[in-house]
This record gives structure tokens, C-alpha cells and sequence, in this order.
């Protein structure tokens, strides 16, 4: 199980006239993802999700608050922690002058697979995503939607037990995002905890069990899709989105 | 957990041999070590062994005696009379090496001081004076009944100059030349992937990626540490096989290497591969240290732009002012280098002053190290502050 407990996250900015003011990118963020679970992490741009996820994957220390996997917490377990999990985001870039094979195989090293089933599950992967006509070729000379099949093998090859995917389907086309939420679906399946944040809400009220509703670093909302469209009494997601982001604004405006 | 630095070296060393440029930056400097050799001792040869034609042709302001054109004509001397104004003008045309001016008794010499081939001019038109003027001095003392060997040769200088077999001014300064040139290549070697493998990964974003592995910071930093150092100590070896193989060259070529042995000794060559290792350690955790600060290729480059000139300037000076190695100054970075260096070419080894600088190296790289490794645990490393 994945249990964020309290997370805060305190950064500073400057101001207009140059002044450092700290704020909150994060601000007392706790839940939980249960065994087989996807859960949403929804917010507009700034809300805080990107700093959450690069928290929750040992990217960012929190200022406050635990992350725990499988009760176990990065400052005793970092690497225990790191083994289980596998990161991806729609930014995350690769080693441009690997084959997709080299890049396949130095992260099984990394990761501690043996040689004989790591053979094995590169040429599983390649054949399950479809990337064997461009195994052997430089990551730099293949296309985004390419690279970022890549980016998902290179995540299967350690069997993790938890995904953490920072808008992953950002700037790809439809059949490469397809591809990322057939992967999700499948992993889903196999038990596998997923956290997954997104901008598309059709994406989120489609694969995601549970969603949580982020804006200025706070939960303004959480539950399974249903249960935020019913409470917001709307028929979607999106709806449902605007809704609470509005609801939000004016009560953060009132404060 | 067990290592897992030679993963991170494996992938920096395929990186470092795919790329164009950090492949140009290895390999192609040291191409310019035998340059650098056969050219400069070209230079000197030219300068010691010039041809009588450069500058031989004299000027002179009155007609010559028939001893004296027969002198001159014995050196090579091309005589050139005319007027004092027309000797200026052809002087200052560069037609002539040197015009003698002569009034009553008294020969004055003129020329430029910044002429290079004034000194030869000089001793020439000097050899024709002092032999014109015995000659006249002889002619004289028969004149009077006197035999002139009694008088001109009362006493007799002769010049014992002793000339090492092993060295000469030029072959101690082209050597030394040729290693400091080799500290600067292995310093411009470890510039270009020590840039690329901290600021120019945090660039390219894959830094991110990195640190979401199970991996140890210090299996990451040590990885790249010995990906720059190999990058770098490549570049040392192939200028030490370059300045090595151009001496040789240069020895048979040109003549004021006349009688000196220029190759290095095994003991030599093994001293100099310790002193390339070490620094080519230094100079990889210093540029690394330095390029990990930066969040840019573009800034990292700037800052190591400075770094270029620390680590010459030091040996910039002891090269220019003659400092001798010492115990203290075998443990200041830098300067150690280049005065074991020193040390080899003048076949000077001492050991201890060789461990003092390895210890110095060491402790410097441990520290050096230890830093970074603290930053890459921290996520100031991909966010600054």
C-alpha cells in the first residue's frame, strides 16, 4: 500500500519587487492507494501535482509529512523504496545515444534483474509494446511517440509494484496515449498500484478508481469518479472539475 | 546493496565514445603536441643556424681598402658603399642587415636592436674589424722591426664550454614545453564530458530520471568521476606517446639537437604516466565539482572557463621563473604537476616528492568528492535552492 501522510512542500518565489516570499507547492496532502488501485491526481496547472508525484518518487524531500510504501519510508529504505517503484513523466527524458535494448538493460542492472530473465523480459516488452522493428536503434533518432514507449518498457523491465506517472500522455498523439492507458489498464489488472496524474478528465474518469482533486497545494476534493460527479451533480468529470476549481478559487478569494 | 557504480561507468563511457565532441576533445589536442615540437624547434633552428646570406649585406659610408674587401669577401660580407642619407633609406627599406658609418678612425655599427639577425650582422661586421684591424696592427709593428706574434699574442683565450650528452637548453626547453602542454590538453580533455555528464544531463532532463533508480549518489558520482578521469588520462597518454615520438623526430631532424639524447628514459616515461594519472584525477573532480554546480551546459562552460587559466597559471609561472620542486611544493595542487615534470625532464626523480604529491592528490579528490557526493543527495542538485 502507498500512504501519503500530512506532505507538505514549502519552496520560495520572488515577488514583483524582488522580495523572497516562501510558499506552499503542497500543503498537508494525505491518502492512501490500496493493492490494484489507479488513483487520479487532478489539478490545473500549479495545483501541486507534479511536486506531489516527485515527492511520492523520491525526486523531492518533503518540508513535512511521510510518504510510506509498503510501510516503508525514504529516510530508512530510499533504495528499498526506489526498487518498488517505477517514475514517469510526460518531461522524462532518456539517454539519447542508447539503443532502446542498452537503455532496456542498464536499467535491469540497475535494478538488480539477473542477466537470464532480463533477456527474457526486454524481448516480452519489446514484443508486447510493439518495439521491435526499433530495438537496436538510438533513442535520439526515434519519434516522441516512440520514445516514450521506450519510457514505459524501460519501467516494465523491473516488475515494479507501483507507478507514479506524471502526465504521461502529454503532447502525445492519440495512438501513443493509447498506448500508455492499455499499459495502465494491464497493470491494473496484474495489482499494481497506480498513481497517475492528467489534464484529460475522460482519461482520468476512465482508468482511474479513485481520484483526488488538487488546487493550491490542498485536496479540495477526493473520492471514486462517481461519487465527485454526484456530489458535484453533473454528469462528467470534466464538469465536475471546473465545478470544484471554481468552488475552490472563491473560498481560497473569501479566506 | 552492492555496487553499482560500474553500471553509471559503462553507460558515461558509451555516451563519451559516442560523442563527436567529446571524442574531438580527446583525441585531436594531443595531435597538436608534435606541432607544437617540430615547430617550435624549427624556430630555434633557424635562429641558431642561419644561413650568411640573411644578413650578410653590410653598408658603408666610405669606399673599403683592398685588405678590407678581401676580408670581407673571405667572411661572405656583400658590400654595399654609398652616402650616409642613402644608407638610412636603404637600411630602413630593409636592403641592408647593417651600415657602417666611419669617421676619421672611429667605425660605428648601427642597426635596430629588435632585428633578429642584428646579433649575427654584428659578430660579422665585428669578425671583419678585428681581423682588418690585426691586419693593420701587423703591418705596423714590421713596419717598426717588430715581430707582431711577440706582441699581438702575449697571451691566448680559448673558450671550454662543457655540453651535457643528455641535454641541451633547447631539448630541456622543449621537453618542459611539451609537458605542460600535456597538463593543459588533459585539462581541455576533462572540460568537455565533465560539462556533459553533470549540467548537460540536468539539461537534457535525463538527471531526473537517474535519480528515480535505486542507486546509491556516490555509485552516480563516482561513475562519472572515472568516466572524465578515463576521458582525460586517454588524452594524457596519447600526448605523452606524441611528445615522446616528436622529440625523436625533432632529434634527428634539426641540428641543434646535435649530440643530445632527447628520448626519455622507462623510468622517465613510468614517472610521467604517475603524474598524468594524478592529475588527470584532480583535474576530473575539480571539473566536475565546478560543472555540477550549473544548471546549463552554457553556465557550467563559463564556469570552468576560469578553471582553465587556475590551473595553467601556477605552472605558467614556475616555467617562466625557474622554480625548483621542493617537499612543500610537492603538495600544492597545481604547481606539483608541472615541477615533477620539470623534474623528469632534468632526469631529477625524487621519489618522496612524487608520494607527497600523491597524497596531496588524493586528499584533495576525497574531498573534492565527498561534496558532490552530498549535492547529488540533495535535490538542490536538480532544483538549486
Amino acid at each position: 500500500m502507498l500512504e501519503v501522510k500530512d506532505l507538505r512542500k514549502k519552496f520560495v518565489k520572488i515577488t514583483k519587487d524582488k522580495k523572497k516570499v516562501e510558499f506552499y507547492a503542497d500543503d498537508g496532502i494525505s491518502f492512501k492507494a490500496e493493492k490494484g488501485q489507479v488513483v487520479g491526481v487532478l489539478g490545473p496547472n500549479g495545483a501541486g501535482k507534479t511536486t506531489l508525484l516527485r515527492m511520492i518518487g523520491g525526486i523531492l524531500e518533503p518540508t513535512e509529512g511521510t510518504v510510506l510504501i509498503d510501510n516503508l519510508n525514504y529516510r530508512d529504505n530510499e533504495l528499498e523504496i526506489k526498487e518498488r517503484i517505477a517514475y514517469l513523466s510526460g518531461n522524462t527524458k532518456i539517454y539519447n545515444t542508447l539503443s532502446c535494448y542498452e537503455l532496456m538493460k542498464m536499467c535491469g542492472n540497475i535494478y538488480g534483474v539477473s542477466e537470464k530473465d532480463l533477456e527474457k523480459r526486454i524481448k516480452d516488452i519489446s514484443k508486447k509494446l510493439n518495439m521491435e522493428e526499433f530495438l537496436y536503434n538510438k533513442i535520439g533518432n526515434l519519434s516522441t511517440g516512440q520514445t516514450q514507449r521506450v519510457n514505459i518498457a524501460r519501467c516494465l523491465v523491473h516488475n515494479p509494484s507501483y507507478y507514479i506517472l506524471d502526465e504521461a500522455t502529454s503532447g502525445l498523439d492519440i495512438i501513443s496515449s493509447q498506448v500508455i492507458l492499455n499499459f495502465i489498464k494491464e497493470e491494473k489488472k496484474k495489482g499494481k498500484t497506480i498513481l497517475y496524474s492528467t489534464h484529460y478528465m475522460e482519461e482520468a474518469e476512465n482508468i482511474c478508481d479513485y481520484v483526488i482533486m488538487i488546487n493550491k497545494g490542498v485536496i479540495i476534493k477526493e473520492g471514486t469518479p462517481e461519487d465527485i460527479k454526484k456530489s458535484t451533480k453533473v454528469t462528467n468529470l470534466r464538469d465536475a472539475f471546473f465545478a470544484l476549481i471554481d468552488e475552490s478559487d472563491g473560498e481560497v478569494h473569501e479566506k | 546493496m552492492k555496487n553499482k557504480f560500474g553500471i553509471i561507468l559503462k553507460k558515461e563511457i558509451t555516451e563519451l565514445f559516442r560523442d563527436k565532441k567529446s571524442l574531438a576533445m580527446m583525441l585531436v589536442i594531443p595531435i597538436l603536441i608534435p606541432v607544437l615540437v617540430i615547430g617550435l624547434s624549427a624556430l630555434f633552428d633557424m635562429q641558431t643556424n642561419k644561413e650568411v646570406s640573411d644578413y650578410n649585406k653590410i653598408g658603408f659610408n666610405y669606399e673599403l681598402s683592398e685588405v678590407e674587401k678581401s676580408i670581407a669577401t673571405e667572411l661572405g660580407i656583400e658590400v654595399i658603399v654609398n652616402s650616409d642619407e642613402e644608407l638610412i633609406k636603404e637600411y630602413e627599406a630593409r636592403n641592408l642587415n647593417l651600415y657602417v658609418i666611419k669617421n676619421e678612425n672611429n667605425y660605428i655599427l648601427n642597426c635596430d636592436e629588435d632585428d633578429t639577425n642584428a646579433p649575427f650582422s654584428l659578430k660579422l661586421v665585428n669578425s671583419l674589424f678585428a681581423a682588418y684591424k690585426e691586419v693593420l696592427q701587423r703591418n705596423y709593428l714590421t713596419d717598426k722591426k717588430i715581430n707582431p706574434d711577440e706582441v699581438i699574442n702575449l697571451i691566448t683565450v680559448n673558450e671550454s664550454i662543457r655540453t651535457s650528452e643528455s641535454e641541451n637548453y633547447f631539448s630541456s626547453y622543449i621537453t618542459t614545453y611539451g609537458f605542460l602542454f600535456i597538463i593543459m590538453a588533459i585539462t581541455v580533455s576533462a572540460t568537455y564530458p565533465a560539462t556533459d555528464t553533470t549540467a548537460g544531463e540536468k539539461e537534457r532532463g535525463t538527471l531526473e530520471t537517474l535519480l528515480t533508480f535505486p542507486i546509491k549518489a556516490k555509485d552516480i558520482i563516482i561513475g562519472k568521476f572515472l568516466s572524465v578521469t578515463l576521458s582525460s588520462f586517454i588524452t594524457g597518454v596519447l600526448s605523452l606517446v606524441l611528445l615522446i615520438t616528436s622529440l625523436s623526430i625533432a632529434g634527428e631532424m634539426f641540428e641543434i639537437y646535435e649530440g643530445v639524447n632527447l628520448m626519455l628514459s622507462l623510468a622517465s616515461i613510468i614517472y610521467s604516466l604517475v603524474v598524468i594519472v594524478a592529475y588527470s584525477f584532480l583535474i576530473s573532480g575539480v571539473c566536475i565539482a565546478v560543472a555540477s554546480k550549473s544548471s546549463t551546459f552554457k553556465e557550467a562552460q563559463s564556469a570552468l572557463t576560469p578553471l582553465n587559466f587556475i590551473s595553467f597559471f601556477p605552472s605558467m609561472i614556475a616555467f617562466m621563473i625557474d622554480v625548483s620542486s621542493s617537499r612543500v611544493l610537492s603538495l600544492v595542487p597545481f604547481l606539483n604537476f608541472t615541477l615533477l615534470f620539470e623534474d623528469i625532464t632534468a632526469g631529477n626523480i625524487d621519489v618522496i616528492n612524487l608520494v607527497l604529491m600523491i597524497c596531496s592528490t588524493v586528499i584533495i579528490i576525497l574531498v573534492i568528492l565527498s561534496i558532490i557526493i552530498k549535492q547529488y543527495k540533495s535535490e538542490k542538485v536538480l532544483f538549486g535552492n
